[in-house]
């Protein structure tokens, strides 16, 4: 097999590797804040469900938690396993990840001087405005290297959805290595995978350099 | 600076002229193994590995006097593993394929004929490798079984709808016991001893690819090839190959060395 199929058909799976990508992003994030504000709920039963939720989704491996949700169902009641493995797939790593991004968040929001939502309280604002309007802008700018981590980490953690036998780029990867008993595959895999992530860099940087403003 | 580096050095002489004075030890055979192949090699209920692939090894190492260690490989990646010397042989129910003599590894005389197989659910109707066109067929990733599917039989592979590749048998037993695949393609005696623990499966009777086993050492590792042969050949000679035989009573109609 010539390079040039070699790269063609891992291609393929790239769309794959993607789509995990893109989609746990898409409901991870919102997601994430939803679970930081629970997380810091005045309600103490609420924040500390929560926060051993989160301590469980941090403290396992995300590879056993894709085992879980892909095969649990169907161990613990008896029920199919999904067909389109894309569907478990995007539910265990969009979990995973809105753990993550909750801390990120949390860390972010009590960053902010209590100052602030005095000074908000005086001119008036409800409390919802003065999160919307004045908190979360400056929450935004201040995670925003922490949560380019997570997602640089994202582009490589989805090779993990191989356990449960979707076929992203690297499963392509290692088959075409295991028939053509070859190593250049997987250079091919790294080099897919760090151009993804020079990509991601490029344009969380973009989105840095626009939110630096009153600097 | 310099007296840490000589003291440092110093120490390190002394351990080494200490280990010069030990008597030679027992030579260590790490056999590496697919840990989830029954009833090849397996994890046993006690926790420790068997199978019979395992036990012939052993009784082996014993006759020649080795210390025998068992190294669970990743299997798509077996003879990468062998080759960076992380087990000294691969035997585990291993296919013999042609790649492997052109990249010079030392493969042993096969003992088990093998066949590939598609095993499905008994109640889904499904009898004949036609019966499949336009379904998904699950297989473990490394295996000859794939190889065959991308190669030998990519026509019948391009008939389903998909080839889901699992990383290991267990994985695609439950996807077919999960409906999310409608047949496993599998090496027989693989399949023959998952049906008689599990109810409900069935093997259709159309041999797909005709295989044998055999056990892959590193190139120009005749000499230790030549030396495990051996050992096995006196196994069968005194009889210990076939008891262990007996406990296998799925494979044991395709061991080379009983039926011949």
């Amino acid at each position: 097999m010539s390079l040039m199929t070699m790269i063609l058909k891992m291609s393929e799976g790239l769309g794959k590797t993607c789509a995990i990508f893109f989609l746990t992003l898409l409901f991870s994030l919102p997601l994430g804040m939803i679970v930081a504000l629970l997380r810091m709920s005045k309600n103490k039963v609420v924040s500390s469900v929560t926060r051993f939720i989160i301590s469980v989704l941090r403290g396992t491996p995300l590879m056993l938690q894709l085992l879980a949700v892909t095969y649990g169902p169907y161990y613990l009641f008896g029920s199919n396993v999904a067909r389109n493995k894309l569907i478990p797939v995007v539910i265990a790593f969009a979990i995973n990840y809105a753990a993550y991004f909750a801390e990120i968040y949390r860390g972010g929001i009590e960053s902010i001087s209590v100052g602030q939502y005095e000074a908000a309280e005086v001119l008036g604002y409800s409390k919802f405005q003065t999160f919307m309007r004045i908190i979360l802008p400056q929450v935004v700018k201040r995670i925003m290297p922490s949560v380019t981590n997570e997602v640089v980490t994202l582009v490589k953690d989805t090779s993990m959805a191989f356990t449960v036998s979707y076929t992203e780029m690297f499963t392509i990867g290692k088959q075409i290595a295991n028939s053509e008993t070859s190593f250049l595959p997987f250079i091919v895999a790294g080099v897919f995978y760090y151009v993804f992530n020079a990509i991601v860099d490029y344009v969380m940087g973009r989105i840095e350099k626009k939110l630096d403003y009153y600097r | 600076m310099k007296k840490i580096l000589c003291l440092v050095l110093a120490l390190v002489m002394i351990t080494a002229l200490c280990a010069c004075g030990k008597p030679a030890e027992k030579k260590k055979f790490i056999m590496g193994i697919d840990p989830e192949y029954p009833p090849f090699s397996y994890l046993g209920e006690d926790g420790k590995y068997s199978g019979f692939d395992v036990e012939v090894c052993q009784a082996a190492c014993d006759k020649l006097g080795w210390e025998m260690e068992i190294f669970s490989v990743n299997w798509d990646e077996k003879l990468v593993q062998l080759s960076s010397k992380e087990c000294d042989c691969v035997w585990s129910g291993m296919t013999i394929r042609d790649s492997m003599y052109k990249e010079g590894y030392v493969i042993s005389k096969p003992y088990f004929y093998n066949t590939q197989v598609l095993m499905v659910k008994a109640d889904s109707g499904y009898r004949s490798a036609a019966d499949l066109a336009g379904k998904v067929v699950a297989v473990q990733l490394g295996t000859s079984g794939e190889a065959l599917l991308q190669e030998d039989l990519a026509d019948l592979a391009s008939s389903f709808e998909s080839v889901m590749t699992c990383d290991s048998f267990l994985k695609c037993f439950t996807e077919l016991a999960g409906n999310a695949a409608d047949a496993v393609f599998v090496d027989l005696p693989v399949a023959s001893a998952y049906a008689a623990e599990h109810e409900g499966y069935l093997i259709i009777n159309e041999e797909l690819g005709a295989e044998q086993y055999g056990i892959a050492f590193r190139p120009g590792d005749t000499e230790l090839c030549a030396s495990i042969e051996g050992a096995v050949a006196e196994l069968v000679k005194d009889g210990t190959y076939a008891k262990i035989a007996e406990k296998y009573p799925d494979i044991i109609d395709n061991l080379i060395f009983l039926n011949s």
